[in-house]
């Protein structure tokens, strides 16, 4: 039965995207917007939390504005998957960079620059966090820890229509710290996503005032490696048109509190976030349950 | 340092961090890493404290493949522990 549905779903998809294939740009935006407004309307946990979590870190306070948010922000989830399906298309050679403004700190560029460094890169889901991988891998290999489809059929179709370039994802299942210290080893750049709750293992961190539990892996390993570390963005600046920005590199060194090196880095690396998140709410993924 | 001297020191270190109840004496150069209990995550907690006892950095490509508390006090020894 289960393998039955997985063919089905398969099947449905290579339809789909058959379809969003013969689409212009312009019209796969806009069916993006439309589903994502669709989705939206039928997932009323989603819609529930999403909203709260809007209101709770008082980006919106006020109801009505807090449902458009809501709204906007499904939709812009919506516009990142049509935009790793289409990425391909702009990411060829060197044409990225004609959709792609790069605003990378000096110091955090002689890293990228350099063979011999590796590179700590934390982020959030915020604008196109894929985006943000492949274009950093143009400089340098890139690992990410990613969520395996439970569709296996689904998961090895994903795996070749989406351009990847030197991006290798880990498996979530198997990302534990020694096969992260091999990338670091490499002299690669690990991207994090730091803003998931974490469901065993984490500490409370402040995120938009509340506290939320962390996963405090990027910090512990920038404290035992001395790996250079910085926070990353990739902001949607208009139909498949980016911005790319990094934050300073941040350099904490050991105080002999580990916890308090942790809340600090991640202060650091929090603010850079809310700030990104405060100029663009609509290209957060708000209805991830991150304070729970 | 001797090598008795460095698994005591990481047995101070293990005792003081895990709040795991057992018995920490017994813990000799044999006892693999994985049989106290520490995780994937908690090894980088280890490391942290390694850099504060002994002022010493592993690199990243040094502990991947380390399985026992010989090998950690091995490696500590070659760096000067």
């Amino acid at each position: 039965m289960k393998s039955l549905r997985h063919l089905l779903e398969y099947q449905l998809l290579r339809l789909a995207l058959a379809f969003i294939d013969k689409l212009s740009l312009d019209g796969a935006y806009r069916l993006a917007r439309g589903l994502g407004g669709l989705w939206w309307q039928i997932d009323r946990d989603r819609r529930r939390v999403s909203y709260e979590n809007i209101r709770g870190s008082g980006i919106e306070t006020e109801s009505s504005r807090a449902i458009l948010l809501s709204r906007k922000a499904a939709e812009h989830f919506a516009m990142i998957v049509i935009e790793s399906l289409k990425s391909a298309e702009i990411l060829d050679g060197d044409h990225w960079r004609e959709h792609v403004r790069l605003d990378i700190s000096p110091d955090v560029m002689a890293v990228l620059d350099d063979p011999g460094r590796a590179l700590i890169m934390a982020s959030g889901h915020f604008g196109n966090w894929e985006m943000a991988a492949q274009v950093l891998s143009r400089f340098k290999p890139v690992a990410g820890i990613t969520r395996r489809m439970n569709n296996p059929r689904v998961e090895e179709l994903l795996r070749q229509i989406k351009p990847r370039y030197r991006f290798h994802p880990i498996p979530k299942y198997d990302a534990d710290p020694t096969r992260l210290l091999a990338v670091l080893e490499k002299h690669e750049i690990l991207a994090l996503l730091t803003d998931q709750h974490a469901s065993s293992g984490g500490v409370p961190i402040e995120f938009f005032g509340r506290p939320a539990a962390t996963y405090t892996t990027a910090a512990m390993l920038h404290l035992v490696t001395r790996t250079p570390l910085c926070f990353a963005a990739c902001r949607r600046l208009g139909p498949m048109r980016f911005e790319l920005e990094t934050s300073p590199l941040i350099d904490h060194r050991p105080s002999g509190d580990k916890r308090s090196d942790v809340r600090a880095i991640f202060a650091t690396l929090n603010a850079h976030l809310e700030d990104v998140i405060r100029r663009d709410p609509d290209q957060y993924a708000w209805g991830h349950r991150r304070w729970r | 340092m001797s090598d008795e001297s460095i698994i005591s020191k990481l047995r101070d270190i293990l005792r003081e961090s895990s709040a795991e109840e057992r018995d920490w004496n017994r813990l000799d150069g044999g006892t693999t890493i994985q049989s106290l209990g520490i995780d994937s995550l908690t090894i980088l907690d280890l490391l942290y404290d390694i850099d504060q006892v002994f002022g010493i950095t592993l690199e990243a490509a040094e502990v991947i493949d380390i399985v026992t508390l010989g090998e950690i006090a091995a490696l500590l020894k070659q760096r000067g522990a």
